[in-house]
C-alpha cells in the first residue's frame, strides 16, 4: 500500500489527529491531510539525495545511512506507517529541540522538505 | 579538611604547577591536574610504577556510572586525592570521586535550557574540567562557564560567554594560570566568530577577549570576501597550551566558516590575498593582555573543514643540535607541524597519513602546494580528497613521550568528496553551504592507525592499524608505556619502543578519550572515561554504521591498579 492511499483510506481520522495534534501544519495545508506533492517522481530523487546530504546527513547519515536507530530515517515508514509524512513535516518544520533536531521551517522551504523526503521513500527498510 | 590544610594543600599544588611548568615539558608528577596532563599538552606521566613487566596484573581497581549515554570525552582530572570528571550532555554531571576507591563526595547538576542540544555541532559531549586554587571550572554546551567550589561542589559564579541559541557551545575545559580561566568556544559549522576569553578566577569579571577574525580596519580583515568575516568561523572549540616561561597562550582555531570557500574568497587554489585570517591557524596570545604575539595559518582558505584546533604540544627538541623551544601539531589538514613556539617560524611540516590535497608545504611561504582538482569550489565535486574531513587525526588527542622522544598520534585513514553548494546564512542553523561523501575508506584495509612519530626524524615508527575510525586519545609513560582505547571498548597497554601491545581490557563500550594516571599512598593508578561516540559517525554512513554497532553507548569511568 503506498502512502498516498493509506492517507486518503485514513483521511477522516488523520484529519481529527491532525486538528487535535497538529495545528500549525493543518493550518499550513487547510485543503487537507499532509502530502507529498512529490509522490512516485523519479526526477526528483536525486536532488532530493543532494538536499539531504547537504542539510541532514550530518546528524542522519550520510545516504541516510545511520546505525543510531533513533535517528534513522530509513525506518520512517516501519515506525510511523501512514503517518510518517505527517511527522516527518511536522519535525522538519517545528523542530525536537529537546533531542535535538532544529527548526528548518525558515531554512528548507516545503518545496525542499519533500524532494528529501521523496529520496527517503526510496531507501525505507522493509518491513 | 580543615581550611588551614585546604590553603596548604592548595599552595603546595600551586607550587607543583609552577615546578612542573618550568621544566621544557610540563609533568603531572603524581596527580593529572589538567586536561593535557600539563600546559604543554604532552599527556605524557613520569610515574613507572606501571611498566612493560608488569601491566598484564593490571586489574578494575573501582568503577562508577557517569549516568549519560552521548560521546564520552573528559579527561578525568587528579588534583590530591580527589578526581574530577564532567559527563555528556551539558554536562549532565560533573563528579567528586574520591580517587582511590571512587566514592562520591559530591556532585555538581547544572540547570540547563531544554534546547541546547539544538545548536551543538557534533554530539554532546564535554571534555573535563579544570582546576586552580580550590576551585573546579565547568564550561557548558549553553555557552556558560561556572566556577565550583573543588571541595563541596557549590557554584560560586556562573558567566554567559556567549550566546548558544545562535550555534555557540563551549565543549573542552579552560587553560588555568596565574589569576585567569580561559576559554574558547565552538560554532564553526553555525557561521559564528571565533574568539579567545579571559575571566578572572575569583570573581567571573572579563578580563580580556581577542577575537580570531579581525574586524573591519583592523589587520588582516582584507583577506575577507565582503562582509565574509562575520560568518567566518575560526572558532576555538579545543583546547589552548601555555608556556609560562614565554608567557604565551596557544590556541587552534577551526575552519572556515561556512565550508564552501566561494562565500568568502576566490573558490580557487588561487586565492591571492583572501586567505580568511586567522582561520584554521596556530595562534599565540599574551598571556596578561591577549594581544595577538603571532599567528601561523595551515590551510589558506580552507574549504575542507580542516580546523587547525588539534592540540598544540609543547617540547623542547634537539634539532640540528640546537635545543628549539618547539610546538609540535598534528594537524587535521595531515600534516605533521614543528614550529618555534617563540615566533611562530615553520621549522617542518611532513605528511604523518596519507595527503593528497596537497603535495607538501612551501617551507619558504609555509604554505601548502594545492592539486587544484582536490579543492572543492560552487557546484563542482572534488573527489578522492584524503584526508577527510574529520583530518588526518581529530581533537582525539595525542602524547609526546619524554622517555621515548616519539609522539603517539591517533590517527584515521578515511577520504572524502566534497563540493561547494549555494545556502543562505540562518542564525542558529548549520550553516556548511557545502555536500559531501564521507563513507570513503582509504586503501590499506584499516580505518584509522596508532602511529608513533618521530618529530625530529620527521618519520613514522610503527603503528597499530585499527579496522574502525575514533580511535581514542593517547598517554604515555616513563613505565615505557603508552595507553589508548577503542570504539569496541577495549583499552590497550602498548611498548612504547615497539609497538607490542601488552594488555587489552574491554570496559563494555567505546574508548575515545585518553585515559590518565595518577599515584596515591604510593600506589599508582590509571583512569579512563568510556563511552561509544555517537553523534559523528553519522558524518560517515556505512562506515559510520560500524562503528555505532561496535559497542553499546555507554558512560563509565573505570580505574586500574596492579593486582598485589
Amino acid at each position: 500500500m503506498s502512502w498516498r492511499r493509506a492517507l486518503s483510506l485514513h483521511a477522516g481520522a488523520l484529519a481529527a489527529v491532525l486538528c487535535l495534534a497538529a495545528p500549525t501544519a493543518d493550518a499550513q495545508n487547510p485543503a487537507g491531510p499532509i502530502a507529498n506533492p512529490f509522490e512516485g517522481r523519479a526526477d526528483v530523487i536525486d536532488e532530493g539525495r543532494s538536499l539531504f546530504n547537504q542539510y541532514c546527513a550530518h546528524c542522519h547519515g550520510t545516504n541516510a545511512h545511520q546505525g543510531e536507530r533513533p535517528r534513522d530515517l530509513r525506518r520512517l515508514k516501519l515506525r510511523y506507517g501512514s503517518q510518517a509524512p505527517r511527522i516527518f513535516y511536522e519535525a522538519v518544520s517545528n523542530g525536537r529541540l529537546e533531542k535535538g533536531m532544529p527548526v528548518w521551517k525558515s531554512v528548507l522551504g516545503e518545496d525542499m522538505l519533500w524532494r528529501i523526503f521523496t529520496f527517503l521513500e526510496t531507501v525505507q527498510t522493509p518491513p | 579538611m580543615t581550611h588551614v590544610q585546604r590553603t596548604l594543600a592548595a599552595s603546595v599544588l600551586s607550587a607543583a604547577l609552577i615546578l612542573a611548568a618550568s621544566s621544557a615539558w610540563a609533568q603531572s608528577g603524581s596527580g593529572w591536574l589538567m586536561y593535557g596532563g600539563d600546559y604543554a599538552n604532552t599527556r605524557y606521566s613520569s610515574l613507572n610504577q606501571i611498566d612493560t613487566s608488569n601491566v598484564g596484573r593490571l586489574r578494575v581497581a573501582w568503577m562508577r556510572s557517569l549516568g549519560t549515554l552521548e560521546s564520552q570525552e573528559a579527561t578525568p582530572i587528579v588534583v590530591g586525592d580527589m578526581m574530577y570528571v564532567s559527563t555528556s550532555t551539558g554536562p549532565r554531571y560533573v563528579f567528586a570521586f574520591n580517587a582511590k576507591d571512587g566514592a562520591v563526595k559530591w556532585k555538581y547538576e547544572p540547570e540547563l535550557p531544554t534546547d541546547f542540544a539544538a545548536t551543538v555541532c557534533c554530539g554532546l559531549d564535554s571534555r573535563g574540567v579544570a582546576y586552580a586554587n580550590g576551585k573546579v571550572f565547568v564550561t557548558r554546551l549553553d555557552a556558560k562557564m561556572v566556577a565550583l567550589d573543588a571541595n563541596t561542589g557549590k557554584e560560586l559564579w556562573s558567566v554567559t560567554v556567549v550566546d548558544y541559541k545562535v550555534g555557540h557551545a563551549i565543549t573542552s575545559p579552560p587553560v588555568v594560570y596565574k589569576n585567569l580561566v580561559v576559554t574558547g568556544y565552538a560554532g564553526g559549522e553555525y557561521g559564528v566568530r571565533g574568539a579567545v576569553q579571559a575571566y578572572n578566577q575569583n570573581t567571573g569579571e572579563l578580563v580580556w577577549k581577542t577575537y580570531t577574525i579581525p574586524a573591519a580596519g583592523e589587520p588582516g580583515n582584507d583577506t575577507w570576501k565582503g562582509d565574509a568575516w562575520k560568518t567566518g568561523g575560526g572558532s576555538t572549540w579545543y583546547v589552548g597550551s601555555y608556556d609560562p616561561t614565554l608567557n604565551l597562550l596557544y590556541w587552534g582555531t577551526s575552519n572556515a566558516g561556512p565550508w564552501g570557500g566561494h562565500t568568502r574568497s576566490t573558490d580557487s587554489s588561487q586565492y591571492g590575498q583572501y586567505t580568511n585570517l586567522h582561520t584554521a591557524s596556530q595562534l599565540a596570545f599574551d598571556g596578561d593582555t591577549g594581544k595577538l604575539v603571532w599567528a601561523y595559518q595551515m590551510t589558506p582558505a580552507d574549504v575542507w573543514d580542516y580546523d587547525a584546533v588539534n592540540e598544540a604540544v609543547l617540547a623542547d627538541l634537539n634539532l640540528g643540535g640546537q635545543t628549539t623551544p618547539a610546538l609540535m601539531k598534528a594537524d587535521r589538514n595531515g600534516f605533521f607541524y614543528v614550529l618555534n613556539r617563540q615566533n611562530g617560524r615553520l621549522l617542518s611540516a611532513e605528511p604523518f597519513v596519507h595527503v593528497n590535497w596537497a603535495k607538501g608545504i612551501d617551507t619558504a611561504t609555509g604554505r601548502p602546494v594545492e592539486d587544484p582538482e582536490k579543492r572543492p569550489q560552487l557546484d563542482r565535486w572534488a573527489r578522492n580528497v584524503c584526508p577527510n574531513l574529520f583530518g588526518g587525526k581529530n581533537w582525539e588527542p595525542m602524547s609526546y613521550s619524554q622517555q621515548t622522544g616519539l609522539v603517539y598520534i591517533p590517527t584515521f585513514n578515511l577520504c572524502m568528496d566534497i563540493a561547494g553548494k549555494n545556502e543562505a546564512y540562518n542564525p542558529g542553523k548549520f550553516y556548511l553551504a557545502s555536500e559531501f561523501d564521507l563513507d570513503k575508506a582509504d586503501s590499506g584495509g584499516f580505518l584509522s592507525e596508532l602511529k608513533a612519530w618521530d618529530p625530529v626524524k620527521r618519520a613514522a615508527v610503527w603503528g597499530i592499524k585499527e579496522d574502525l575510525p575514533f580511535m581514542g586519545g593517547v598517554m604515555s609513560t616513563a613505565g615505557g608505556l603508552v595507553f589508548y582505547g577503542n570504539q569496541r571498548g577495549e583499552l590497550k597497554a602498548v611498548d612504547a619502543k615497539t609497538g607490542r601491545v601488552l594488555w587489552t581490557f574491554n570496559v563494555g563500550t567505546g574508548i575515545l578519550q585518553s585515559p590518565t594516571t595518577y599515584m596515591i599512598d604510593g600506589r599508582q593508578y590509571v583512569a579512563v572515561v568510556a563511552g561509544r561516540v555517537k553523534g559523528p559517525p553519522s558524518f560517515l554512513g556505512k562506515i559510520g554504521q560500524k562503528v555505532i554497532d561496535a559497542s553499546p553507548e555507554g558512560g563509565l569511568v573505570v580505574v586500574f591498579e596492579l593486582a598485589n
